[in-house]
């Protein structure tokens, strides 16, 4: 019984190392292959380098105005991310509370919504963003983001403020104080937890995005992160040395990212994964 | 005024800065759409006309975009396979065993974490030089075919790349669904002379069929929109072998084309055959679930 026990957990083992290696391959090979010479690449990707060249990682640097469009894009998720909080917290909450009709018709349009498809509001989208000379706006473009996300965590907010017994803030409204008041004393402080899940996969999602800073922004001064590494993949198609650390410097901000808030992120998904 | 009326009115402007940007980013694209779709609009001209279901007609007959659509389509299928078997099976590996489990859900979320562009352009590296090495160094003679540039094998690296990048989502969800299978529940099944598979199906299967009905509905509502990962690794490419509906659209409205009223009766299109899908997967699942 020990014995089939012990071989049953080697052949698991093995199996998941296998796949772990899988999984890892392209970042690997894309980690040992920046720091070689082009020359060294060509002859040999298997190869551990001879030596770090990180030069390529100061010229790569340079060249996709690294610190520029990571700043951009730093600037970009602190906008969105605040609005979308911000907006939908204080939505959440009284869409909550308030048992009315209207209550009910402006939650339910909030939720049907989250199934229209991003491909399919684009293109008027992109009209709305011209119309309102918002295109190249970092600033503009954090308002869309707020608009596309509130639905989703207002819908969040909604179900946490459920949760949440009534008498506290009928106590501080007996006391006399407003509203507004009240939400920013009593209620935020109470909504951290779903506010802390909220802010980490909207960050995560501005971040990684791709299609709308496509259409959106096309100043270069303004490019995000994505959007430079890809001009850089189109201007240096056969320069693996410069494309493949642009990749690495590209993809080191949601490591670290992932490294500081694995539990907070993977707990977001199980959780998320339940209430729906 | 009343207190309802009273009530109704501190809502509204409690959600007034939602409803803004809301209203004027989602709804009102959304509903406009529909508008543009029936107009001649494109980005050369300054005015622009009704032209009634022209554009419908017009796509009924258009290859390219119907091609799109059915590689979509089989892109959804197919990976609604791969990405869930192996999410499923990475999950069930991993919570058998009493080690390891923090270690491997970190390691296979990893993918989840970078943008597909960034992922993509790694795998075009392995794709376009490391198998080629492999190949003729390493004697693995199979790999030696041009995976980007035949469309033969582009649909595989494109569906090898995407299960590669969701699968880690997915295997969170199936993990945090098979915790809370009771371990009673295997045991008695194992006592009573069930084999290891039989319990799977029998036992496990259905107390995590919850789980199958969100990561089913999750994988068709992103794969239908599928678009950085092919736009990475082969641009819809060779030709317009690869060309997911979203690209199609993209390449429609932003580049070359700029036909933005014909482009809106595309995504319109796209977007009545998710619905319709999604809600038949919806009804089907709930019907199974409630038969259990």
């Amino acid at each position: 019984m020990r014995k089939k026990q012990f071989i049953q957990n080697a052949i698991c083992y093995f199996l998941l190392a296998a796949a772990a290696v899988f999984w890892l391959f392209p970042l690997f090979m894309a980690l040992i292959n920046s720091f070689k010479t082009n020359g060294e690449l060509l002859t040999n990707v298997m190869s551990f380098p001879t030596s770090l060249h990180f030069e390529n990682y100061t010229r790569t640097i340079e060249k996709m105005h690294y610190l520029r469009s990571f700043r951009n894009t730093v600037v970009l998720s602190a906008l969105s991310v605040s609005m979308m909080i911000l907006f939908s917290a204080l939505a959440g909450w009284r869409l909550c509370r308030t048992k009315t009709k209207l209550s009910s018709f402006i939650f339910g349009m909030f939720v049907f919504s989250m199934l229209i498809p991003f491909s399919s509001i684009m293109i008027p989208l992109y009209k709305v963003v011209l119309a309102l000379k918002i295109k190249n706006s970092l600033l503009g473009l954090s308002f869309v983001y707020a608009g596309l996300g509130v639905s989703m965590a207002i819908f969040l907010y909604h179900g946490f403020v459920k949760g949440i017994p009534q008498e506290l803030e009928e106590a501080a409204a007996i006391d006399g104080g407003s509203r507004m008041k009240i939400f920013f004393l009593i209620i935020l402080p109470l909504l951290k937890p779903i506010t802390a899940t909220i802010c980490i996969t909207n960050v995560l999602w501005v971040w990684n995005d791709f299609l709308l800073p496509l259409i959106v922004i096309s100043d270069n001064k303004k490019y995000s992160l994505l959007l430079s590494t890809n001009t850089l993949f189109g201007q240096y198609s056969s320069d693996w040395t410069a494309i493949l650390s642009a990749l690495i410097l590209a993809a080191i901000p949601v490591i670290i990212f992932y490294a500081l808030f694995q539990k907070q992120i993977l707990k977001g998904i199980a959780d998320g994964a339940v209430k729906g | 005024m009343s207190a309802k009326k009273k009530e109704n009115l501190s809502l509204l402007v409690f959600c007034a800065p939602a409803l803004m940007v809301y209203i004027i980013f989602k709804l009102f694209p959304a509903i406009s759409g529909v508008f543009y779709a029936l107009t001649d609009w494109n980005g050369l001209n300054k005015t622009y006309h009704f032209i009634g279901i022209e554009n419908f007609v017009e796509l009924t007959g258009d290859r390219h975009f119907w091609r799109s659509m059915l590689f979509t389509l089989k892109y959804v299928a197919v990976l609604l396979i791969t990405a869930n078997s192996s999410a499923l099976l990475l999950a069930v590996f991993i919570e058998s065993r009493p080690k390891g489990k923090g270690f491997f859900r970190t390691l296979f979320y990893m993918p989840n974490m970078i943008s597909m562009i960034i992922g993509g352009y790694m795998w075009n590296f392995i794709f376009t030089r490391v198998l080629y090495y492999m190949a003729d160094n390493w004697g693995m003679k199979f790999l030696d075919r041009s995976w980007i540039g035949d469309p033969k094998y582009s649909f595989a690296a494109i569906i090898i790349v995407a299960s590669w990048g969701v699968a880690g989502y997915l295997m969170i969800i199936y993990m945090a669904a098979l915790q809370g299978v009771p371990s009673h529940l295997i045991e008695s099944a194992k006592l009573d002379g069930a084999t290891s598979l039989q319990c799977f199906f029998k036992v496990t299967m259905p107390m995590i069929r919850h789980a199958l009905t969100i990561c089913i509905f999750w994988t068709l509502n992103s794969g239908f929109q599928v678009f950085d990962v092919i736009y990475s690794l082969t641009g819809g490419g060779p030709g317009r072998a690869t060309q997911s509906a979203a690209i199609n659209i993209y390449e429609e409205a932003f580049s070359g084309n700029i036909r933005y009223g014909y482009a809106t009766a595309k995504s319109t299109v796209l977007f009545l055959i998710v619905l319709i899908i999604t809600v038949i997967q919806l009804n089907l699942m709930k019907k199974g679930e409630q038969e259990l």
